[in-house]
């Protein structure tokens, strides 16, 4: 089961008169079958609290654990931008960050294509899909490397409603096919109660305010009136803790 | 299974699809006529000059197309091209791998002062002045062409390998990062790639310089190539020799641009033409 620890964890950016605080003191624990939605203003250190879980930036202090049955996790990374390779192919996108390229690799290549609907597509380049497509083609090449834990870093944010709402039901028939640890960054809170089942409130500043569980069945449809509800609540909660002011 | 609404089954072109196909075909055919149009001007004001100024100093196009035949009869053609492309190989070759050890050198700040001032002295100066100096210290050795066309293209390369790096996406480096890519994959898939477009400016601009003072060094510091048959030609009044020369020269580098490196171009850069379609 794959665990992620966070303790004392701080980042700072610049100094003296310049210094911005992103991250204070965070402390965390997620692991198992869950799918954790991080959301708060912007510049509260969502992205950042990211890029230090898989690797991209260093803490200024505290320490993160990442594991999986006691060993290092191996984690996947879906990007706000889908981040291609524009001169790779669709497939050599998804080959590029696999360890080999043996027959076994490109048909689990093949396979999480297929689930994101783009079977047919290995061929293209990134160039010739639309936004959404490209975007689907960042959360196969994810899951293709088989991770223990995925962080996604508001994947969403650039595309129409349609095309979202479409890929949020398709993450999440995928996560509970293959029972990752997901953490998920957003600012959309309707779209952290639709997917997840523990909501974390982090306040400018980078520290976090609440951790929220959202005890509902899933598949969830935000016409619900459940759903509806769990989201009124969520944003009651950010009014109290005046996130929604700053 | 979720709605997609992007995927569309192939199907017959829509009457849209026909006309932009059709416009795209006027297109290539309208810039064609033009290019033909271009040349056929080019030859008639060249023909009229020449009939104007007279055959013995200005010859006109049929005399040349005469000319250039003797010339590859006479033997002289073909042995003097060899030569000069010789020079340009590894004179230009030298360069190239210069350049671009220098333009990696120079993401290094310290690099960069220490380069700096050379590559921009090598870029603005008259490739004449390393033509002459290599002449006087080695003269007629190759010591003094590789001189002088090092000295004239290396900076070609240099700039636009440097103004390369500094420009690689660091969202794709991060990307890789995250997955824990190899350095090598890296470099490999993401780096060379990127930097593909950039080393064939470099390679364009800089075999275009280096083509020129090449010939200019076997004006000074030669007794074969292009350029030495050239100034004999010229010295003996020999112009529709001198003629053949330039206009051969010309051809070749149109044929060299038009069949190697735009085809080389194409075949590197697929998916630009790809994703435009």
């Amino acid at each position: 089961m794959a665990e992620i620890k966070v303790e004392g964890l701080s980042k700072e950016f610049g100094v003296g008169e310049d210094r911005v605080v992103a991250l204070e003191n965070v402390n965390l624990d997620v692991g198992g079958h869950v799918f954790v939605s991080i959301v708060g203003p912007s510049g509260c250190g969502k992205s950042t609290l990211l890029n230090i879980l898989s690797g991209i930036e260093t803490p200024s202090s505290g320490k993160v654990t990442i594991t999986q049955d006691n060993h290092d996790a191996e984690p996947g990374y879906v990007f706000q931008a889908a981040r291609l390779l524009p001169w790779r192919s669709v497939m050599d996108n998804l080959l590029f960050v696999q360890k080999d390229r043996s027959d076994e690799t490109k048909a689990r290549c093949q396979k999480y294509l297929e689930m994101v609907q783009l079977g047919d597509k290995v061929d293209k380049y990134p160039g010739e899909l639309s936004g959404g497509m490209q975007q689907r083609v960042g959360i196969a090449r994810a899951f293709s490397i088989e991770p223990d834990v995925l962080f996604m870093d508001e994947p969403f944010s650039h595309l129409d409603a349609i095309t979202a709402r479409s890929l949020r039901r398709e993450l999440h028939e995928m996560w509970s096919q293959t029972k990752k640890t997901v953490l998920f960054v957003t600012h959309d809170v309707g779209e952290a109660v639709e997917l997840s089942n523990r909501i974390l409130v982090f306040a400018k500043g980078g520290k976090l305010e609440d951790d929220l569980q959202i005890d509902l069945p899933f598949p969830r449809d935000p016409a619900e009136d459940a759903v509806a509800v769990a989201k009124a609540q969520v944003l009651r909660k950010f009014e109290e803790l005046d996130l929604i002011a700053s | 299974m979720a709605t997609t609404l992007e995927q569309q089954a192939p199907g017959p072109r829509s009457a849209e699809e026909e006309r932009l196909l059709a416009l795209r075909k006027k297109e290539i055919r309208d810039r064609w006529i033009w290019r033909l149009a271009g040349y056929v001007f080019f030859l008639l004001a060249w023909a009229l000059v020449s009939r104007i100024v007279g055959d013995n100093l200005i010859p006109g196009p049929l005399r040349i197309a005469r000319t250039i035949p003797e010339l590859i009869e006479s033997g002289r053609f073909f042995s003097s091209f060899g030569a000069t492309l010789t020079r340009i190989g590894i004179g230009f070759g030298l360069a190239f791998l210069i350049g671009i050890v220098i333009g990696v050198l120079t993401q290094s700040r310290w690099w960069n002062g220490f380069f700096r001032d050379a590559v921009t002295i090598s870029l603005v100066s008259p490739s004449l002045i390393w033509a002459l100096t290599g002449l006087v210290i080695w003269g007629f050795e190759p010591q003094g062409w590789i001189f002088a066309i090092v000295m004239t293209t290396f900076a070609v390369v240099t700039v636009n390998v440097a103004e390369g790096i500094r420009a690689l996406p660091k969202d794709l480096t991060d990307m890789s990062r995250a997955f824990g890519v190899t350095n090598w994959r890296r470099q490999r898939d993401i780096v060379f790639p990127f930097l593909a477009p950039f080393v064939f400016t470099a390679l364009r601009f800089g075999f275009s310089v280096g083509w020129k003072v090449t010939v200019l060094t076997e004006v000074f510091s030669s007794n074969e190539g292009i350029g030495f048959e050239m100034r004999v030609a010229s010295q003996l009044f020999r112009m529709d020799e001198l003629f053949a020369w330039a206009i051969s020269f010309f051809i070749f580098a149109l044929v060299l641009e038009k069949l190697v490196l735009q085809r080389y171009e194409r075949k590197f850069f697929r998916w630009r033409a790809e994703a435009s379609t």
